[in-house]
């Protein structure tokens, strides 16, 4: 089996395919220190591509609760469970095995396959915290307590070496040269599954009334046209931005995605250890078990964390910041000078202009002008 | 009480059941007509098909005639090729029949599967049977779904396709009688001014004209050249019908001698068969499959 180059993991893993990276990657940031899993990208998705048949219980995008909730059910514990424990090296390197190396003789992917009834609970153990002894009843019978949870929102990832596409025995999947996304042919595919079997995160989903399966396409007609996804677009906490990602030596310190992962170590992969280099990349969640965190995002978290704590201190990362959200197009470039970050296109031409930090107006609360008492309730 | 994992999954599983109701279960294909018996038959290493007089454009697998043809045994293999294979073979008989009336031949395979199982809802899989010939010579085309330039033609039973056949594509609420849905916006292009297409247009398989997504005639026709390249051709020139009794299902598939394009016999000659079985209540489909490992030559007289 070819051996590919996994950044992720610091080594060259196996791959049925041989390495090639595509012209640009698609990726989306995500600080799940702002999410509040109001859904308002899961219904953006679901209103734009997945209302008609058989797509009913269908959530290319969603938001779990962790780390109870899961979509479909315990989708990451099950994945994990068959892969059994595996180790990081003293220097962020992986010693395990990922999916692909970890798979039976006659398998392509070490894999679970998913019920129907797994799905059917989008938004199971929402809001339920971990960590902890909640024994005694209610688990939020005592306030303040202890306990954490983070909000997680997902997309496919579009991996650089997706499993879905490994396990296709009828090639009907592809990634897409010109920007990564990977796509299921749906005048090819027949259905038999394997995809929704070997995405280790469940981003493919079969649909019942096509019979055959369906996934993000990281909107790429939109993508197409210089514009976000609308999962990121409709972001109302403005918590995601997507973008192209470079390989680590190709790095650019302009490039906003590049910034966030390479430069500053603030975004990191999710359970990078599967081995499929996912390229949707979070920002973690400061105060959750930090032992749960090393497990989803592995060794690097703890210096993302340091990082993102010591934003305050950093204009440039905190120009980047307020850009995310400021515009519906992609940024391709940035530029944070005098207080003021500025978004660039592919061209160079300029997208948006937004201020670090926003003039604080002072204003009397009686307006002698219209004689008008002024609050803050519209 | 901590909660685990484990705990959590339960409750979610015993919910699910508690909504689903009777309607989560699997759909099975119901059998129909007389079940023709099937005693043992003994191995062959080759197929004499003998004409009779009989109309074999339509499929009867209890039809007169197989009582006075020769039946055998061919041994089957879980496929070895290609990865995902079956880690155990399912079916390791199959029992191979044939007759023909000088333009139609009629393939009657008959196998034990414990149970009938037919695709609908996600993780359902379809019991199935294909036949395979070789579109040139059977000694350079490899019996493992063809080579580049080195096509076989296909003809894949499906209990899905049969039941599509018989009683049409099923809707989401025949597969989900349960399920609440407040609406399918598409569904208003339905109005005047509004045309089918507009109303697939967000059924991306529909859209796209993918086979699968489409009523089937219960015999798909194909053409493949290679593991990866199989591809639907469109009309039909064959047909297929199966029963299911008693832990057995007993399938023919009549097709043409002669088909323009693809694979032709003709009385006097010799080419090569090879079949392949797929059982679906063991998660069987696509490249997991029970298969013959070489052609079966094949002499029509």
């Amino acid at each position: 089996m070819p051996k590919v180059n996994n950044w992720h993991l610091g080594r060259e893993i196996e791959y049925p395919y041989d390495d090639h990276r595509p012209a640009k990657q698609w990726a989306i940031v995500f600080d799940l220190n702002k999410c509040i899993a109001c859904q308002t990208c899961t219904l953006a998705c679901k209103t734009t591509w997945t209302s008609g048949k058989g797509q009913e219980y269908m959530f290319w995008n969603n938001v779990e609760t962790k780390p109870w909730g899961g979509y479909p059910l315990a989708w990451d514990l099950r994945i994990l469970e068959k892969l059994g424990r595996q180790e990081w090296g003293a220097k962020g390197e992986y010693l395990g095995k990922t999916l692909i190396e970890a798979a039976p003789a006659n398998e392509r992917v070490l894999h679970f396959a998913p019920t129907d009834e797994d799905w059917m609970y989008p938004n199971i153990g929402e809001d339920d915290c971990g960590g902890g002894n909640v024994d005694g009843g209610g688990h939020m019978a005592e306030l303040p307590h202890d306990k954490w949870f983070f909000y997680l929102p997902r997309t496919c990832a579009h991996c650089t070496y997706p499993a879905c596409l490994a396990a296709c025995p009828r090639k009907a999947i592809y990634k897409r040269e010109e920007d990564g996304i990977v796509l299921i042919d749906q005048s090819r595919c027949k259905g038999y599954g394997e995809c929704v079997r070997a995405c280790p995160y469940k981003k493919s989903m079969y649909n019942p009334y096509t019979r055959v399966s369906e996934k993000c396409i990281g909107c790429y007609p939109a993508v197409e046209q210089g514009l976000q996804p609308q999962c990121v677009v409709n972001c109302i906490g403005k918590i995601r931005v997507m973008g192209f990602i470079s390989p680590p030596g190709k790095s650019r310190r302009d490039n906003p995605i590049d910034y966030l992962v390479h430069e500053k170590g603030l975004a990191l992969p999710y359970y990078p250890q599967l081995g499929l280099e996912p390229n949707i990349y979070y920002i973690p969640p400061i105060h959750a078990d930090r032992d749960y965190l090393l497990q989803m995002f592995g060794p690097k978290v703890d210096d993302a964390i340091a990082a993102y704590q010591a934003l305050p201190d950093d204009p440039r990362a905190n120009g980047l910041l307020c850009l995310i959200g400021s515009t519906e197009r992609i940024i391709h470039r940035f530029d944070v000078k005098g207080g003021v970050a500025v978004g660039f296109d592919d061209k160079g031409a300029e997208l948006v202009r937004v201020p670090v930090t926003e003039k604080v107006i002072e204003r009397a609360a009686f307006d002698a002008r219209l004689g008008a008492i002024r609050n803050n309730t519209p | 009480m901590t909660r685990t994992p484990a705990c959590q999954f339960l409750i979610t599983l015993l919910l699910a059941t508690a909504f689903c109701g009777g309607g989560c279960k699997g759909k099975k294909a119901s059998p129909t007509g007389e079940p023709p018996p099937e005693p043992p038959a003994a191995p062959i290493s080759a197929l004499e098909v003998k004409a009779v007089t009989a109309d074999l454009s339509v499929p009867d697998p209890a039809a007169p005639y197989w009582k006075d043809v020769a039946r055998g045994q061919v041994a089957l293999l879980a496929q070895p090729m290609v990865t995902p294979r079956p880690e155990a073979t399912t079916t390791e008989q199959l029992i191979v029949a044939a007759v023909h009336n000088t333009t139609h031949i009629a393939f009657r395979l008959s196998w034990a599967d414990t149970e009938a199982s037919e695709a609908g809802r996600l993780g359902e899989f379809s019991d199935a049977a294909a036949i395979q010939f070789p579109v040139g010579d059977m000694n350079k085309t490899p019996p493992m779904m063809g080579g580049p330039e080195l096509p076989v033609h296909i003809f894949h039973w499906r209990a899905q396709y049969q039941r599509d056949a018989e009683q049409g594509k099923p809707e989401m609420t025949a597969l989900y009688p349960n399920m609440s849905v407040d609406m399918y916006p598409m569904e208003f292009k339905e109005a005047p001014g509004g045309s089918p297409q507009e109303r697939e247009g967000f059924s991306p398989g529909v859209a796209e004209g993918n086979p699968q997504s489409y009523q089937k005639a219960g015999v798909d026709e194909i053409i493949a050249e290679g593991f990866s390249t199989s591809a639907v051709q469109a009309g039909h020139s064959s047909a297929a019908k199966a029963v299911w009794h008693g832990g057995r299902w007993t399938l023919v598939i009549t097709r043409p001698l002669t088909i323009e394009g693809g694979s032709t016999l003709a009385v006097g000659q010799e080419t090569g068969v090879a079949f392949a079985v797929w059982q679906g209540g063991k998660a069987e489909v696509g490249s997991r499959k029970s298969v013959l490992m070489s052609w079966l030559p094949t002499r029509v007289l």
